[in-house]
């Protein structure tokens, strides 16, 4: 039933004849009526086949009580598709006449018209505001969407022996998932997974303050259990009565494989060891939902060749056609196969794509980090992508960091302004004093980071001073490598360019500049260029022919020149 | 880092040659002090232009590139042009490039000279 059943014409209709008109029309009002859905009216009206003489109902109906007693003589039901959508509400006539045939046919026909019209007009009207609700939906959408992204880490951890995954994929309605990697100041390095309930702007707001609130805690407190405790506290005071955070929060020893952790509330992380999947326990109330929280602290010690699984309700809660929920049991069984971090992951999303249907709309925020203690023998995925461009198709960046038989020798950012090429240069040359690099390797090696650093700056960051370039340099069994990183990570941008060449550019056919990436090449002895998506990385490696020199520097650091 | 960190000195040593001397870095930020030493020592019908790198510090592509264009001035200007001073480092940049077809390469100023003065 439409909710419309007001009157819709509140002056008689003037006669045609134009004398009658003039001699001062006495303007019918028909206050707004409101017809209750089971007035014995209604029926009337939806059945009459033309205009209906109010005088002639027998009817005990209100409604009809109120249009008598409004002078109302005919009422003309327009209805359109069955349904009646108005009334036209005639008083009597000004010559004092009754409407005869003629004026009834007449209005019954412009019923006919009236009512589709009207329908139409509705429908628009109904469709405008839908529109309207949509659009600012999607809105709402897109600024939690970037609130969220605003806070996901950019890259991942670089920890020599170790590799770190991550994976995020947003639900469309954009749920509460955020994680997080914080370097302490003790070396160690703390991984956080949560999950704000609610979704949209809310959830992505809260999940701003939880973030905000972790690091800025983190660095002071160190201890997983007195970090949530304190967060709990602050985030009590100031979060929407019906909004709770689940989060977990682990700190790692990079070099021991200690982990500490705690759990407020949060999916247990799954550990792969060589006994079977374990479940990393310790209880905690999720934050913000009391004051005074404990949170227990539990330890467990990673070896090489575990691998742990951290991740949010969006995948071991998502449902299939039939209702089903892929369960947390099917996830620790995908654990359980040997497989490096971004293996597990692109497993767990296959499992996942097999389980729901290939259609079906992912129901909530999915997160999945993983942390992998690597054995001697890496993964052939986890190796420095010297093999260029990954080829994953994850919407989101997994990064790869240092493998196992690499050390890190130094590693720095410069802002990217033309000029701080050089001193990129001089800390990549401080950096490999000791490696036993010969004079004429060294000037190499510092001609290239310089090309390079300069291309980063220029290309990748597009001279945005705010942004940096990072660089890292390893050492290897039998060389030196430096990456350098900017953040010009898109499809990338090193067109397929012919070698300068003198003649030509003497000749005006190329221009006199284009010599960058033809010197870097011919620099050093491997130049290999990867990118995730967000980050593009350029690889440097010159062999070092002498003996390497020991981990950890020698006393006298002054004999090498 | 923005401010040029290079110097060109021109020397007019006589017999249509001038000599640059150039201390500092040769980059993107020195391609204003470069084309005006070469107007400066193109001046009096020179020929033939030195290029003193002994004091140069550090080169990268830009500065190669600039000194193509300058090759080309030159060239079109029927000027010659030679180099000195340059470490070993830069002399295989040079011969990587193939600048030292275009540009005579000598050890000391006194050779280049010479060279410069014979033919």
């Amino acid at each position: 039933m439409r909710n419309t059943r007001r009157g819709l014409l509140r002056r008689r209709r003037p006669e045609l004849d134009a004398a009658t008109v003039a001699s001062a029309p006495v303007p019918l009002v028909v206050p707004d009526l409101d017809i209750a859905p089971n007035d014995p009216l209604l029926p009337v009206f939806q059945e009459a086949s033309g205009p209906v003489d109010i005088s002639a109902l027998d009817l005990d109906s209100p409604a009809l009580e109120q249009m008598r007693e409004a002078g109302v003589m005919l009422v003309v039901p327009l209805v359109a598709s069955g349904e009646l959508i108005g009334l036209l509400n005639l008083g009597p006539r000004l010559s004092e006449r009754g409407y005869s045939s003629d004026d009834r046919q007449l209005l019954g026909r412009l019923a006919g018209y009236a009512a589709p019209a009207m329908r139409v007009g509705q429908l628009v009207r109904e469709q405008q505001s839908q529109a309207r609700t949509r659009e600012r939906i999607d809105q709402e959408l897109k600024v939690a969407q970037l609130i969220q992204q605003q806070f996901l880490p950019k890259a991942v951890p670089d920890l020599p022996s170790w590799h770190v995954a991550a994976f995020y994929r947003p639900a469309r309605t954009i749920g509460g998932d955020f994680y997080d990697f914080i370097t302490l100041p003790d070396g160690r390095v703390m991984i956080v997974v949560g999950d704000v309930t609610d979704k949209g702007v809310p959830a992505a707001l809260v999940m701003a303050s939880t973030h905000a609130l972790l690091r800025s805690n983190a660095v002071r407190l160190l201890a997983p259990g007195q970090l949530l405790a304190t967060v709990n506290d602050l985030l009590c005071d100031d979060i929407p009565a019906h909004m709770f955070v689940t989060c977990l929060v682990l700190v790692l020893d990079p070099a021991t494989g200690n982990v500490v952790f705690a759990n407020a509330g949060h999916n247990l992380p799954y550990l792969r060891t060589s006994d079977g999947v374990i479940e990393l326990r310790a209880t905690g109330m999720p934050l913000g939902l009391m004051p005074g929280m404990k949170y227990d602290e539990n330890t467990a010690v990673l070896q090489p060749g575990e691998c742990l699984l951290l991740h949010s309700d969006g995948l071991a809660e998502a449902h299939n056609s039939d209702r089903e929920m892929f369960g947390f049991p099917r996830l620790a069984d995908i654990v359980s196969q040997p497989r490096s971090g971004e293996q597990l992951i692109d497993a767990c999303m296959a499992e996942l794509a097999d389980f729901t249907a290939a259609d079906a709309e992912q129901e909530d925020d999915i997160t999945l980090v993983t942390l992998e203690r690597l054995a001697s023998a890496v993964y052939a995925d986890a190796v420095p992508s010297d093999a260029g461009p990954a080829g994953s198709d994850l919407p989101t960046a997994s990064v790869t960091s240092a493998s196992a038989d690499e050390c890190l020798l130094g590693q720095f950012a410069v802002a990217s302004v033309a000029g701080n090429e050089r001193v990129a240069l001089e800390q990549v040359a401080d950096a490999v004093r000791d490696q036993g690099l010969s004079h004429d390797q060294l000037e190499r090696l510092k001609t290239a980071v310089a090309e390079a650093t300069m291309n980063a700056i220029e290309h990748g960051n597009a001279n945005r001073a705010e942004l940096d370039v990072d660089i890292k340099v390893f050492r290897l069994a039998d060389a030196v490598a430096v990456t350098i990183t900017d953040d010009g990570g898109a499809p990338s941008v090193d067109p397929p360019m012919a070698d300068p060449d003198l003649d030509k550019k003497l000749a005006g056919e190329q221009t006199p500049r284009g010599w960058g990436l033809f010197l870097i090449k011919h620099m050093v002895d491997a130049m290999d260029v990867s990118t995730d998506g967000a980050k593009h990385t350029v690889r440097l490696t010159i062999h070092v022919e002498s003996t390497p020199i020991p981990l950890g520097k020698e006393a006298g650091d002054d004999e090498q020149v | 880092m923005n401010t040029p960190v290079v110097s060109m000195d021109v020397r007019h040593v006589g017999g249509g040659v001038a000599v640059v001397d150039i201390t500092g870095d040769v980059t993107a930020t020195c391609e204003q002090p470069l084309m005006a030493a070469y107007e400066e020592a193109s001046t009096g019908g020179t020929n033939r232009l030195v290029l003193n790198f002994t004091g140069l510090e550090y080169m990268n592509s830009t500065g190669i590139g600039m000194l193509v264009t300058l090759l080309v001035r030159a060239n079109r200007q029927k000027q010659q042009l030679s180099a000195y001073g340059l470490t070993e480092h830069y002399r295989q940049i040079f011969e990587l490039t193939r600048l030292d077809e275009a540009i005579s390469i000598f050890d000391d100023e006194s050779s280049a000279l010479g060279h410069a003065g014979a033919s």
